[in-house]
């Protein structure tokens, strides 16, 4: 209806090109998106949305994907060409992946704005980014209580959304990296804080790195929120580096600045790839626990493609999809049978407790505690 | 069809609306893709839930995180001595000028022996040297991040080789030192591009008058040279202020967030989708900003008019005449600087390219070979290397010719005499002095998700929106090396050139330009460089990676290794400088220089 016609004159028209801008008749978007509620399934008046075959026909057989650019262009290994090859193969699709710099957020502030979404899918959702959503879209984004086939083989502690609407693919671990020919990490948080590691550990800005954000969560679950900002205050002393981005850190622990880096857990498998030396990365979870960072797809409330994107996730959860998102994105799976290489494990490693914070205990608590954190951190 | 008379007057009526008119397009363009979008966003902070307010600037101004012991100033106690007190609590404010004082201080110091070098001397490679000069001002951070722990970390070559001297090693990372050194290595080009175009436009003649009255070479330089200089200078230091007190991912990347600095934090609100303070605080910042223009602006309009350009100075020869103090202390300066300039400029430089060429095993050629084979097998959605490099060259070079115009139109239109033109000056100046993050958040809200007209909803993007945005960001380095010339110029010379017939734009072509010309190779070359290196606006304008360029292609292949990236950048590096020699060349040849 008139979401392609709309999407078609706004995302390829030659008219753009040349000119620069376009123009569309807005009285038509204002009915579209006062209309949503009609056929998506998520008005206030509660009809919600549960099996397929209460769903709407699909319009055309396009599916846009909304996901993070690495997901589809990391320059070492991602699962994006491979996933799209192979759900055009099994299904009369056509992917389409729309990676827009603000992610998430971007798709928060078109709502904001009226402007109709023109993705289905997004492939990406964390429990931060829902909390973000839920906080600041002015309408529900996602589809609420999916329910679709494989979803009771994702493992027990992944389902991070109460409301059901991001399903689990793949999860990462938080841990240490650490260059053993150097030096040997601290089994412990606490051992982070004695002199001998001074100056040893570089880890990553919260609000600007997913691993950064993870390992104060993990510091947080550890000492709770009266004593992390405590342990902080004694890691600052202790001289911890936090620099932007991830790779920001990476890049100078890989220099040799510091013999310790928080990454994530599956490091020796690049290493491996690259033919590096496994003794210089060593991956330590502190006090036995990896914070998981699980990655969860859902679906667009105003999709106009919702038997297509429900296909799509059910397809992410077949044991072999599984597998190969898990080795392509370098993560692990998240379902309980997923086909891996029998050797898959020995250089990913998982840890021996899995922690992280669910949906509803960072709805609400995680603004604060990551802003008064950083107020304490970059107080000078 | 039509006579050569009647050519003549279409010609002649061109000529006289040809300002008025490049006048309202750079109105338009600037409205459009700048003070809109902007406005979009710093709404945010005036207007909170439908009611104008000034609580939120009132929280930031009395918040003493941001504004530290001034912060009680604010909130209307004396603090007395604590906001002087050595060691107190500076406050995210304070602090981002304190770092960017201290930057400024840096770039002048190692920007201005550069300066003298490119203007004074004469050597092989003078031209290519000075085309070169503004290459740092295209590097993404990351590739200066690479290149400067390769040289200044605690493995890096300054290191090893204060240890070959059994000389303790130096910590820099992570410290304000580094970063102020890398804003330096930004900025210190601009401040030498600057005040090099200003020196060769020194007339010889006022400087052969003091000799000849029997000044010596140093009260010459002191009375009539170094005057004619000052305003390059402070120009140069006023934009280098600007530039680094709104800096942002270098101080995470080479630093630490204990460094963070206000456009950090703009940054991380925004992430939280918290506009109204987001905004808040990019206001403040615009307006510490645009204070410090604005001062240089006025002090810049009561410079008293001089001769310029009629006859340059003759550039000296690198190797001394005679055994002189006064030939010899100069040269011997100027090597002491190319060694500091060796270690702050090349090395970072030749460790990009040497980290290009090295993977875990030793030498490899596997980083370019990647490029290759993301141009060759990289899906259509994936970035690849060839279209970048397209798309900088085309948006480069476009972007540098809507640029030209309108900065010489505002250039002009500012130096006419009128109350309150600094003032407008200054406003349009202020594409330099907006945080980055709010313009890309407003062009994304403005233009690509659409404003509504009469009922119509009109949406920006693409590769023209993409020109548009990168010659807004660029022209003001335009007027800024334009303005000056044109301000000193002597009136009489237009005004006879007026009285015998010509057109404003005819005697602004033939009389004014080709005088200031220096300026306007070096606006140019500003423009360009800009272009090259925008990141923000390009990224949310595209409508795809199709038109992505060289800096976002970069972005992307940063990965678990920097190899990839770097690759990239050696590109990037390459294209523009070849760039810049063609430019300075076209222009350069233009005008014989």
């Amino acid at each position: 209806m008139n979401r392609r016609k709309f999407i078609s004159a706004v995302g390829t028209g030659t008219m753009i090109a040349v000119a620069g801008c376009s123009v569309e008749n807005s009285d038509d978007g204002g009915e579209q998106s006062t209309s949503d509620g009609d056929d998506t399934n998520t008005t206030d008046n509660g009809t919600t949305e549960t099996g397929g075959e209460e769903l709407p026909e699909d319009e055309g057989n396009e599916l846009v994907v909304a996901t993070y650019a690495p997901f589809i262009d990391a320059p070492s290994t991602s699962p994006g060409a491979w996933l799209k090859e192979e759900f055009e193969s099994r299904f009369d699709a056509e992917i389409t992946y729309q990676t827009p710099s603000g992610e998430l957020n971007h798709y928060i502030e078109q709502q904001n704005a009226g402007q109709e979404i023109e993705a289905d899918v997004y492939v990406g959702l964390t429990t931060d980014g829902l909390v973000r959503a839920d906080n600041n879209a002015t309408e529900q984004l996602f589809v609420r209580d999916l329910d679709v086939a494989g979803l009771e083989t994702v493992k027990d502690g992944l389902d991070f959304d109460p409301e059901g609407r991001a399903i689990p693919f793949d999860t990462g671990y938080i841990s240490l990296v650490y260059d053993s020919t150097r030096m040997e990490a601290p089994e412990t948080f606490d051992g982070l804080l004695e002199e001998e590691y001074r100056g040893d550990l570089i880890a990553q800005d919260p609000a600007s790195s997913e691993t950064g954000r993870a390992f104060l969560l993990h510091t947080i679950h550890e000492y709770g929120e009266d004593g992390y900002l405590e342990y902080w205050e004694n890691l600052q002393d202790n001289d911890v580096r936090v620099l932007g981005s991830w790779s920001d850190a990476y890049a100078s622990w890989s220099e040799g600045e510091a013999p310790m880096v928080v990454s994530y857990s599956t490091d020796q498998v690049f290493a491996d790839m690259e033919g590096q030396d496994l003794a210089k990365h060593q991956i330590r979870f502190l006090n036995d626990q990896g914070y998981a960072n699980p990655e969860g797809v859902g679906i667009f409330a105003n999709t106009d493609t919702p038997n297509l994107a429900r296909e799509f996730i059910e397809f992410l959860l077949e044991p072999d999809v599984q597998g190969e998102i898990a080795q392509r994105n370098v993560s692990f799976p998240a379902t309980d049978n997923a086909e891996l290489p029998a050797d898959y494990a020995e250089l990913a490693q998982e840890p021996p407790e899995p922690v992280t914070f669910s949906y509803d205990e960072l709805q609400g608590s995680v603004d604060g505690w990551v802003e008064d954190w950083e107020r304490q951190f970059a107080g000078n | 069809m039509s006579s050569t008379r009647s050519e003549r007057t279409l010609r002649d009526r061109v000529e006289r609306r040809i300002l008025a008119v490049f006048g309202l397009i750079t109105v338009g363009l600037l409205v459009g893709m700048f003070y809109y979008p902007v406005g979009t966003v710093f709404i945010e902070a005036i207007v909170v839930e439908g009611t104008a307010t000034v609580s939120v600037f009132l929280d930031i101004l009395r918040d003493p995180f941001y504004f530290g012991e001034f912060a009680r100033l604010f909130a209307g106690e004396w603090p007395g001595w604590d906001l002087v007190r050595p060691g107190r609590n500076m406050g995210l404010v304070e602090f981002t000028a304190y770092q960017a004082v201290l930057s400024t201080l840096a770039s002048l110091a190692l920007g201005l022996p550069l300066a003298y070098l490119l203007a004074r001397f004469e050597f092989r490679g003078r031209k290519t040297l000075r085309s070169l000069t503004i290459l740092p001002f295209v590097l993404p951070s990351i590739m200066v991040a690479v290149g400067f722990v390769a040289t200044f970390g605690s493995n890096g070559t300054v290191n090893e080789v204060l240890g070959l001297f059994g000389l303790g090693g130096i910590d820099t990372t992570g410290t304000l030192g580094i970063i102020i050194v890398a804003h330096a290595f930004y900025n210190a080009p601009l401040v030498a591009r600057i005040v090099a175009a200003s020196w060769e436009t020194v007339d010889a003649s006022a400087v052969e008058t003091a000799r000849s009255l029997g000044a010596g070479p140093f009260r010459a330089f002191r009375d009539v040279v170094a005057p004619q200089l000052y305003p390059a200078v402070l120009m140069s230091a006023a934009l280098t202020f600007v530039f680094t007190f709104g800096t942002f991912p270098i101080v995470l990347a080479l630093g630490d967030l204990s460094l963070a600095t206000i456009e950090v934090w703009v940054n991380r609100l925004v992430g939280r989708l918290n506009y109204a303070e987001a905004a808040g605080l990019a206001i403040v910042e615009l307006a510490i900003s645009l204070s410090i223009l604005y001062a240089y602006l006025r002090y810049e309009a009561k410079q008293s008019s001089q001769a310029r350009g009629v006859r340059p100075l003759p550039r000296k020869s690198l190797r001394p005449t005679s055994r002189s103090p006064g030939e010899l202390l100069p040269r011997t300066g100027l090597v002491a600087y190319s060694l500091i300039a060796l270690v702050v400029f090349v090395a970072p430089i030749l460790s990009m390219i040497y980290a290009s060429l090295t993977g875990p095993t030793g030498f490899t050629l596997d980083h370019f070979q990647f490029l290759i084979e993301r141009q060759t097998g990289g899906a259509d959605f994936q970035v690849q290397p060839w279209p970048a490099i397209r798309n900088s060259l085309v948006f480069g070079f476009a972007a540098l010719l809507v640029a030209l115009p309108m900065g010489v139109t505002v250039a002009v239109l500012t130096t006419r005499k009128y109350r309150g033109r600094k003032l407008v000056d200054a406003v349009t100046m202020a594409p330099l002095a907006v945080s980055g993050i709010i313009v890309g958040l407003g062009l994304l809200r403005g233009l690509v998700f659409g404003v509504e007209i009469a009922g119509y909803r009109i949406f920006v993007g693409g590769a023209i929106a993409i020109i548009a945005a990168h010659a807004v960001a660029g022209y003001p380095f335009v007027v800024r090396t334009v303005a000056p010339g044109l301000e000193q110029l002597d009136r009489q010379l237009l005004e006879s050139a007026r009285s015998l017939g010509a057109s404003r734009a005819r005697a602004l072509m033939d009389i004014e330009l080709p005088l200031v010309w220096p300026g306007v190779i070096a606006g140019a070359a500003f423009a360009f460089a800009i272009s090259i290196g925008e990141f923000s606006a390009t990224i949310i304008l595209a409508e795809g990676a199709n038109q992505y360029t060289m800096p976002i292609a970069i972005e992307r292949f940063i990965g678990r290794r920097l190899g990839p990236a770097t690759a990239m950048g050696v590109v990037l590096l390459v294209v523009t400088s070849v760039s810049f020699v063609v430019i300075e060349r076209l222009g350069g040849g233009y005008r014989g220089l």
